[in-house]
């Protein structure tokens, strides 16, 4: 039996949350299961479990090629009683972007974090945008909540992160900053862009849109190094690189 | 501007036109009136629901036609529109906390750190109210189903004791409740759906119904040996539950728009038209 091999996605923007009609995404997270019909459990608990979200979430992951669920922490009373045994029979975990701080604290209450962990190195793949991104770094940055601050994660990459990485956000300027005052180094993602972690290494950059990238930033002293990482798109480079732009960002979104 | 600490905790009710929802409606915006002295500010905290849509529209719907100036904090949708949590929280005259997982409520606050935020404006004398979730929070302990069966959970200890809520319309959680008291939980309130108690300052509380037959109960774990009739429970100690003489909150007549307030609104838009500041 070969090792299994601990895997985190972790999106910058993007999949069904933010590109509707671009599943290029979404398909990569499902195919790195190696199941024909892979389990796949949505946890939409940064959005408060909105109902709009979790509906989107199944017309995304249909029937036909998936066997899809979520876990409303919200509404415990419905959904799987043994949070545990049903996460760690899935054979991938999508979170849902939203507020991320608020997130880490229904998970601590009801031992979601632990679980999580049990599951990444049991093979379960994660993955996640944005809040579903920052979530399993030891560091973060968040700007969901007014202006750009640190915070925690669940630690499972020992970087830091930072999503919606785009030119000229206050995101961006504020990551720098962090980086400046001592927050450890790691990655970040444009909308479009996921880092693929196996184990605690980055393994790969792919993205949804051609230009999409991600990046390794490391301060040195005073000053901040960012490094470009080499990104595949995934869609076919003969084909007309029209990629639909995103959905107007709603409240699941932006982390 | 009134400085009393005061917190009304609800057994349950529904921001609905129905008589006994307009007469707790009424309260809530009596509590808050008395403290601002004029126009109030009521502001919904619905986190134990996880933000919803259909709390918050309710709550607008019910005091969106009243003398107050209503607003919800959500937690969930700050993305979408930031606000100073702590400023907005401490200007308010009332806070009301909706219903939903107790469980959840707290682990949300306590990752914002709105229960500090919270204490302090009790002390300053905004009004605290909720219910369901959203009262047992206010309390060292409470009967929570955030997990699927009733368990006992802590909440926030501003009030001494425990609470339960829905005491007589869901009865797993009226036995849990029983039994976590008479296992060792401190004592304290069972709530029907429509009943309330008020703590104004220091002191014993007073209950208070919207609906004729929904009671309030005082609920003590016994000395042990002693055995009283009225006991229940199948916890360690046998446990007492009392029920507590309340007011009567009458419903008032169907809402309907008082002409000062037609005047304000008509004045708004004009503002709001001309680009002046409002207030």
């Amino acid at each position: 039996m070969e090792t299994t091999s601990r895997q985190i996605v972790a999106f910058g923007g993007g999949g069904f949350s933010m590109e509707s009609g671009n599943p290029l995404l979404d398909d990569y997270v499902l195919g790195l299961t190696g199941a024909a019909r892979p389990r796949v459990c949505f946890l939409p608990s940064a959005s408060g479990d909105a109902d709009h979200y979790i509906v989107r979430f199944y017309r995304a992951f249909g029937a036909e090629r998936c066997e899809a669920s979520h876990i409303s922490l919200f509404r415990r009373e419905q959904g799987p009683a043994d949070l545990r045994a049903h996460i760690l029979s899935q054979d991938l975990i999508y979170v849902g972007g939203g507020s991320v701080i608020s997130l880490l604290g229904v998970w601590k209450a009801h031992g979601i974090d632990e679980i999580l962990r049990e599951a990444w190195e049991a093979g379960v793949v994660l993955c996640g945008l944005s809040a579903g991104s920052l979530c399993w770094f030891a560091e973060a940055v968040t700007g969901f909540h007014g202006a750009p601050r640190r915070l925690e994660g669940l630690g499972l990459l020992p970087f830091s992160n930072c999503v919606h990485y785009e030119p000229g956000s206050s995101r961006r300027r504020a990551y720098g900053d962090f980086l400046r005052a001592g927050m450890r180094p790691g990655y970040a993602a444009e909308d479009g862009a996921a880092l693929h972690f196996v184990g605690e290494e980055l393994s790969r950059v792919v993205a949804s849109r051609p230009r999409a990238r991600g990046y390794r930033l490391d301060a040195v002293g005073q000053r901040v190094v960012e490094m470009r990482i080499a990104t595949t798109w995934l869609g076919d480079p003969g084909a007309a690189s029209v990629v639909p732009l995103p959905e107007a960002m709603s409240t699941a979104v932006a982390a | 501007m009134a400085t009393i600490p005061r917190i009304l905790a609800l057994g349950g009710h529904d921001f609905t036109t129905r008589p006994p929802d307009r007469a707790v409606c009424e309260l809530l915006l009596k509590l808050a009136t008395e403290r601002a002295g004029g126009r109030p500010r009521i502001c919904l905290l619905p986190t134990a629901s996880g933000d919803t849509s259909e709390q918050i529209g309710r709550f607008y719907s019910t005091f969106g036609e009243r003398a107050c100036e209503p607003s919800d904090l959500s937690l969930f949708r700050l993305g979408r529109r930031p606000m100073a949590l702590r400023d907005h929280l401490l200007e308010q005259d009332l806070v009301y906390v909706g219903g939903g997982s107790l469980l959840n409520l707290l682990a949300v606050w306590e990752a914002h750190d709105i229960g500090a935020m919270l204490s302090i404006a009790w002390r300053e004398g905004v009004v605290l109210a909720g219910q369901s979730a959203g009262a047992m929070c206010w309390f060292e302990a409470g009967i929570t189903k955030s997990s699927g069966k009733p368990l006992s959970a802590p909440g926030m200890g501003l009030l001494g004791g425990s609470l339960c809520v829905h005491y007589n319309n869901e009865p797993e959680r009226r036995a849990a409740y029983l039994d976590a008291v008479g296992d060792g939980m401190p004592g304290g309130y069972g709530l029907d759906d429509y009943a309330g108690l008020l703590w104004e300052g220091t002191g014993a509380p007073s209950a208070v119904t919207a609906r004729r037959g929904a009671r309030a109960y005082r609920v003590t774990a016994d000395a042990p040996g002693a055995t009283p009739p009225s006991s229940a429970g199948r916890g360690a100690s046998s446990v007492t539950e009392a029920p507590l003489p309340a007011r009567f909150l009458p419903a008032p007549a169907p809402a309907t728009l008082r002409e000062d307030i037609v005047e304000f609104r008509r004045l708004t838009r004009m503002r709001k038209r001309a680009g002046w500041p409002l207030g």
